[in-house]
């Protein structure tokens, strides 16, 4: 009989140790979770100009030796319908054109872009794209010279 | 130390799924054209014989019309129109699914003490159907105007249930249409009402 209750005691030990260790690991599953969706610290001055933000600018914005600012627009539309872009608004006193598109096959993304176009002087027009995938803003070079090698070919075929 | 082991399993599932989110086309790849630009750019664009802009937008407008749109937004000196439509989206492949998930499902919930199981699939409800247009010169003090049009539409889900959790509905998913005789039923009606012939590029 005592020989039978040191047992069963025992079992119960071992069952609640197995207990603990589950629910360890449920809590160490639930801490992965966490550290997967840390936040982003925020920026330390929101509006304050960076060099950062000159560089930005600097890669979103190209001259070109088009005098017309009407004709940049056209092919600012082309080249955005040849890549694919909706053109949601266009503007021509004010030089905006705005595009989406979703980024299939993955149609939960979506990329946003908004280009200026504004005559730089008698004989050029300055053009800026603001790029947005998921309402977060591209910040990569590249993606940004792959839209005025675009724009420049759509300006070519164009003219000729 | 047999219940340990599916335990384990879902956690090395979950750390797994955590932090990867599948497939995912980077920002980069979007400002490239592709083999299918070209093709796509055939298909959305015709030519037209014709000096006037301005009657080939308002000609644009009425195919629209004609086709059950409503003009959102204009812009006449760039040639620019946007228009949508609203309609349902509801379809019988959807509403068969999710009638046989739900009868499985429950049958399962019947059968098994494991409490409420039940699936409803969130269906395709409503959709609202959109083009945006340009209508331009080819190349200035040409006699050709270019229309190029694009159409994509936007589906809102119904709602759902997944065991004891309810699926709002609202859910959205957005996509390019690609169907070449959508294209063409409304390339077809401008040409009607400008009595001109289109002319594929």
């Amino acid at each position: 009989m005592i020989d039978r209750a040191v047992r069963s005691s025992g079992s119960g030990a071992s069952t609640r140790s197995r207990r603990l260790l589950l629910w360890a690991l449920v809590a160490s599953c639930l801490l992965f979770s966490f550290a997967c969706a840390k936040p982003k610290p925020e920026p330390p001055a929101l509006l304050a100009p960076t060099e950062e933000q000159m560089k930005i600018r600097n890669m979103q914005t190209r001259t070109f030796d088009i005098s017309d600012r009407k004709v940049a627009m056209r092919g600012v539309i082309s080249a955005l319908q040849d890549l694919g872009f909706i053109i949601e608004r266009a503007n021509e006193p004010l030089g905006m054109v705005t595009g989406a598109r979703f980024a299939e096959p993955n149609y939960y993304d979506v990329v946003g872009i908004t280009v200026t176009v504004r005559q730089a002087n008698a004989s050029q027009t300055t053009i800026r794209a603001n790029a947005l995938f998921n309402n977060e803003p591209i910040t990569d070079p590249e993606v940004y010279r792959n839209f005025f090698a675009t724009l420049e070919r759509s300006f070519f075929i164009g003219r000729n | 130390m047999r219940s340990l082991t599916p335990a384990f399993a879902v956690f090395v599932l979950l750390v797994a799924a955590g932090c990867s989110t599948g497939p995912k086309t980077t920002s980069k790849d979007l400002f490239v054209l592709t083999e299918d630009s070209a093709a796509n750019k055939a298909m959305q664009t015709r030519l037209f014989e014709t000096k006037n802009t301005n009657e080939l937008l308002s000609a644009s407008a009425a195919a629209l019309q004609d086709l059950g749109f409503q003009v959102t937004e204009t812009d006449r000196s760039l040639g620019f129109l946007r228009a949508a439509k609203e309609r349902s989206a509801r379809e019988y492949g959807q509403e068969i699914r999710r009638g046989i998930v739900a009868f499985l499902t429950t049958l399962l919930s019947a059968f098994s003490q494991g409490g409420n199981t039940i699936v409803l699939i969130p269906v395709d409800l409503q959709q609202q159907i959109a083009a945006s247009l340009i209508a331009q010169p080819v190349q200035e003090d040409d006699k050709r105007q270019e229309v190029r049009i694009v159409f994509y539409r936007l589906v809102w889900k119904g709602d759902g249930q997944s065991g004891d959790t309810y699926l709002p509905p609202g859910e959205q998913r957005m996509e390019m249409l690609r169907d070449a005789e959508i294209y063409q039923q409304f390339f077809a009606r401008l040409s009607k009402s400008v009595f001109l012939e289109a002319e594929k590029i």
